[in-house]
C-alpha cells in the first residue's frame, strides 16, 4: 500500500525546507535561497527521483524491477545501464567485504523479521529463527551464483536481490547531482538520516547535522549529537530501529551473508562521513560488517566516524 | 567469479582482484571512491574532501611530564586543556597545569678546593658543599598552578582574532597575564599574517625577602640573638614587580601540497626586578680561594629580540609519507647575549595508526656582558662596592646544549591519540674567555647538566 505522495514546503529563515516521505523514511530537502519558484523545482525534481528509484529497486514493490527479476524465476531479464551499474557496485562492494556484504541475503527476511516485534511479558523477540530456518534460506543466497551482464540478468530461482543496503545512499547521491545542474545555491538532501550537501551553506558556514542516538526509543529521551558537515556526505548504518531481542542479547539488522546470522559484536550504530551518501553507507556497513573491529577497521582506513555500542 | 569477471565492461578497466591482492586494507577507501565514481558517472574524488566534526563537544588534550637533572632538579608537570568549537567557528580553550619542582640548583658560588658553607635563602639555616663539588642550595621545593583561557573568533572574511588571559600562582609568585592577536588570510587561505601583543605583571616575595646586590651573604649560626637583626642588615624589601610586553609577527605559507613555511619576529620588554635572589658570586683571592660571597645584580630592564623560521615538508610514498620539520631562531638582547636554536623533527608513519618521531635540538648562547663565573677581589677598588651590574648563573652565561629524543605515538579507536616521548638533555656551558686562578685549575668550573624527559600525552 503506497502512502500518498506530496511535498510539503516550508519557509524558513534563510532558505526553504521541503519535507516528503519515500523508502520509508522522511525525507528532507534544505535549499538555502529565498527563490521560491527555485525551491518548487528542486524540491519535484529530487522528489520524482527519489520515488523513480524507490519505484524501479523497492523490492516491496511489485511492480519494480527489483521485483520482477526476484519473481523471473530462474529465467533471463532484460536490465538497462542504470541496474547494470548498480549490479557492478554490489559486485565491488561483495569483493571488498570478502563476501560478507551480498545484495542476495534479502531472501533472509524471511526467516528474521526485524520489526522489534516483542512477547510484552518478557521483552523478547516473538519470532527469533531457529538454525534450521536460518540454514533453508541461506542455501538461497550467495552472490556468486548471480549472472550478469550489460543487458541482462539470470537470477537462479528462489534467489533474491535486496537493493536495501545501496538504494537510499545512491538516490541521495543522484539527487545531489541533480540539484547541483539546477543551481549554486547550498542545498542539503537527507533521506531519512543518509544525507549529503552540495557544499557549504552561505558564507562558507557548515550545516549543522544531528545524529540520532540510537537508544531515544527506550529512553523516551532525545539523545542527539551535533555534527557540522561543510561538504560530502553522512550515512549512519545501524539498529536503532530494527532489532531483535533474545535472551537479553540484542540482535542488530546487519546480517552476515555467510553464515545468516547478525553480526557478532558489532557497534548497535556508524555513522561515517565520505565525499558521497553511497560510499559512506557502504563503509558505515563496511565496518559494522567487522563485528568487533569495526572501529579498528574505520580508524584503520582514515574515516571519520562515530560509534555507539 | 570468471564468467562475471570477463562481461564486466566498466568505463576504468581495473582488476579488482589484483587490486585486493596487493594492499587490501589500504585500498578500500580508494577502491570505494573509483566503485562510486563509475556509479554515478562523476569524477572520483580523492583524500580527505568530507569533513564534518563533532560541533558540540570538547576536545581534550592531557599530559604528565617528568623532567629529572641528574643529582639536581626534579619537575613533574600535568595539564588538561580542552577546546571547544562554538557555531561561527568560535573557539574557547581552557587550559589547568599544575606542577611541582624540587631538587637542588646551582647558587652561583663557584667549586673550591675546600669544603664551603652558605646559608639558605629564607635565612634559616645552613647548608656544606664538600670540596671539588659545585655548590648546589637543596631548598626548593615548590608547586605552581596555572590557568590560561583564550577565546578565537572570526571578525571578518579573512580575520581572525583571538583574546586570552593568564594566571600563574606559586608560594612566592604572582603572575597575571593578558594576550591578544589578528590574524589575516589571503592568496586563498595559503598566506597569513598573524600579530600579537601580550602583556604580564609578576609578583616576586621570595623568602628571605629581596637581598641587597652586592651585600655579603651572612654566614654563621642562625639561631644566634643577632643573627635575625644582621640577616635583615642584608635585605632592602619584602617584594619585587616586574612587567613584561611582548609583540610578535608572524607570517606562514603554503608553499605547495607538501610544504609549510612560516617566520616569524618578535620584540619584547621586560622592566623590574630581573635579579635572581637567591643566586650568589664567589670573590675570591689571586689564587682562587673564596673569600666572600655577594648577592647578584642584574639590570632592571632587558629587550629581547628574536627571528624564527620553519619549514615543514610531507613526503611521498616513496619516502614513506614521512614528515620532516627543521626550524632555527636566532635570540638577541640588549644584555649582550645572543643565542642560536636549531631543531628537526622526523615524523615517520608506522602502519596506519601510529609514528615514531625522532627529534634532535641544538642550542648555543653567548654569555651576557655582565657574567663572572666568579670575582677576583682586586677588582675592589679601595673597599667600595663595585657598582653594575654582575651574575654568574651558568643560564646567562656561555654555553651549548643539545637535546636528542623521540615521540611515539598512536592513534586509538575514536581518533583519540595516545603519545609517549623521552628525551636527552646536556647543557654544557663553557669558559666565556676567562682565566682561571691557580686554585680553581684542577676543579669543574663548568659543570656538565644532564636531565631526562619523559612524558605521556592523550588527546581525546
Amino acid at each position: 500500500m503506497k502512502k500518498k505522495r506530496s511535498l510539503k514546503l516550508t519557509k524558513q529563515k534563510d532558505g526553504y525546507s521541503v519535507i516528503f516521505n519515500a523508502m520509508a523514511s522522511p525525507c528532507e530537502v534544505l535549499i538555502q535561497t529565498q527563490n521560491k519558484p527555485l525551491v518548487i523545482k528542486i524540491a519535484e525534481m529530487v522528489s520524482k527521483e527519489v520515488w523513480r528509484i524507490e519505484d524501479k529497486y523497492s523490492r516491496y514493490d511489485s511492480l519494480s524491477v527489483c521485483s520482477q527479476i526476484n519473481t523471473s524465476g530462474g529465467k533471463k531479464t532484460i536490465i538497462d545501464e542504470e541496474t547494470y551499474l548498480l549490479l557492478n557496485f554490489a559486485e565491488q562492494c561483495y569483493q571488498l567485504s570478502d563476501g560478507l556484504f551480498d545484495i542476495t541475503s534479502g531472501v533472509l527476511r524471511k526467516t528474521w523479521s526485524f520489526d522489534g516485534a516483542f512477547d510484552k511479558k518478557t521483552g523478547e523477540c516473538k519470532n527469533f529463527p531457529s538454525l534450521i530456518d536460518v540454514k533453508n534460506f541461506l542455501s538461497f543466497v550467495g552472490w556468486t551464483r548471480v549472472n550478469y551482464d550489460q543487458k541482462s540478468i539470470t537470477l537462479p530461482q528462489g534467489m533474491e536481490l535486496d537493493f536495501g543496503g545501496i538504494g537510499k545512499e545512491y538516490a541521495v547521491d543522484r539527487s545531489i547531482l541533480l540539484a547541483k545542474n539546477l543551481t549554486n545555491d547550498p542545498v542539503l538532501v537527507n533521506l531519512g538520516g543518509d544525507l549529503a550537501v552540495t557544499g557549504p551553506r552561505n558564507d562558507n558556514k557548515s550545516w549543522q547535522v544531528a545524529i540520532e542516538h540510537p537508544d531515544c526509543d527506550s529512553l523516551g529521551q532525545q539523545q542527539d549529537m551535533i555534527v557540522a558537515l561543510n561538504q560530502g556526505a553522512l550515512a549512519t548504518s545501524g539498529d536503532a530501529r530494527r532489532y531483535l531481542i533474545k535472551d537479553g542479547v540484542r540482535y542488530g539488522h546487519v546480517l552476515n551473508a555467510k553464515t545468516g546470522w547478525p553480526i557478532n559484536h558489532a557497534p548497535r550504530s556508524i555513522t561515517t562521513v565520505a565525499p558521497q551518501c553511497i560510499q559512506a553507507g557502504i563503509l558505515a556497513t563496511l565496518a559494522l560488517l567487522q563485528g568487533k573491529h569495526a572501529e579498528d577497521f574505520l580508524t584503520e582506513q582514515d574515516i571519520t566516524f562515530w560509534a555507539r555500542r | 567469479m570468471n564468467n562475471i569477471k570477463n562481461k564486466i565492461n566498466v568505463s576504468k578497466k581495473y582488476d579488482i582482484k589484483d587490486n585486493m591482492k596487493n594492499n587490501k586494507k589500504c585500498n578500500i577507501k580508494a577502491a570505494l571512491s573509483l566503485a562510486t565514481s563509475a556509479l554515478l558517472g562523476t569524477t572520483v574524488i580523492v583524500g580527505n574532501v568530507a569533513h564534518a566534526q563533532d560541533a558540540d563537544e570538547w576536545q581534550f588534550e592531557t599530559a604528565f611530564l617528568l623532567y629529572s637533572e641528574a643529582d639536581r632538579v626534579t619537575a613533574g608537570e600535568g595539564i588538561i586543556a580542552g577546546t571547544k568549537t562554538f557555531d561561527n567557528d568560535e573557539i574557547l580553550n581552557l587550559k589547568l597545569t599544575v606542577d611541582a619542582l624540587t631538587g637542588a640548583s646551582a647558587n652561583g658560588a663557584v667549586v673550591q678546593p675546600k669544603a664551603q658553607t652558605f646559608t639558605r635563602p629564607s635565612g634559616n639555616g645552613q647548608y656544606v658543599t664538600t670540596e671539588g663539588e659545585t655548590p648546589l642550595d637543596d631548598t626548593f621545593h615548590d608547586t605552581r598552578v596555572q590557568l590560561n583561557a583564550q577565546w578565537t573568533q572570526p571578525l571578518a572574511d579573512n580575520i581572525t582574532g583571538s583574546v586570552g588571559a593568564h594566571l600563574s600562582k606559586e608560594y612566592d609568585y604572582l603572575s597575571l597575564g593578558l594576550n591578544g592577536n589578528l590574524a589575516y588570510d589571503f592568496n586563498k587561505k595559503n598566506s597569513t599574517i598573524s600579530m600579537g601583543l601580550s602583556h604580564f605583571q609578576d609578583t616576586f616575595t621570595p623568602e628571605g625577602g629581596i637581598p641587597k646586590p652586592f651585600s655579603s651573604m651572612l654566614v654563621g649560626d642562625s639561631s644566634s640573638v643577632d643573627w635575625d637583626a644582621e640577616f635583615a642588615k642584608t635585605r632592602i624589601g619584602d617584594s619585587e614587580n616586574k612587567s613584561t610586553t611582548d609583540m610578535l609577527v608572524g607570517f606562514t605559507q603554503v608553499i605547495n601540497r607538501r610544504m609549510i613555511t612560516a617566520f616569524n619576529y618578535s620584540y619584547s620588554i621586560v622592566d623590574g626586578y630581573l635579579t635572581d635572589p637567591f643566586k650568589v658570586i664567589s670573590v675570591l683571592d689571586t689564587e682562587g680561594l673564596a673569600q666572600d660571597y655577594i648577592y647578584e645584580n642584574r639590570p632592571d630592564s632587558r629587550v629581547k629580540q628574536s627571528a624564527f623560521m620553519q619549514t615543514k615538508y610531507h613526503f611521498d610514498d616513496s619516502l614513506f609519507n614521512t614528515v620532516a620539520d627543521v626550524s632555527y631562531r636566532y635570540m638577541w638582547d640588549d644584555w649582550g647575549i645572543n643565542s642560536h636554536t636549531i631543531d628537526t623533527r622526523f615524523t615517520i608513519p608506522v602502519g596506519k595508526k601510529s609514528y615514531i618521531e625522532p627529534h634532535i635540538r641544538y642550542y648555543q648562547q653567548g654569555a651576557a656582558d655582565f657574567y663572572k663565573p666568579y670575582i677576583i677581589n682586586e677588582e675592589f677598588v679601595d673597599e667600595q662596592p663595585i657598582t653594575g651590574f654582575v651574575s654568574s648563573d651558568y643560564r646567562i652565561g656561555e654555553m651549548s646544549a643539545i637535546t636528542i629524543g623521540a615521540k611515539y605515538g598512536v592513534v586509538l579507536n575514536g581518533g583519540n591519540e595516545l603519545s609517549f616521548r623521552i628525551e636527552y638533555y646536556r647543557q654544557m656551558p663553557t669558559n666565556a674567555g676567562f682565566t682561571d686562578p691557580s686554585a680553581l685549575n684542577r676543579l669543574d668550573v663548568y659543570p656538565v647538566v644532564e636531565a631526562v624527559i619523559a612524558q605521556v600525552s592523550y588527546s581525546f
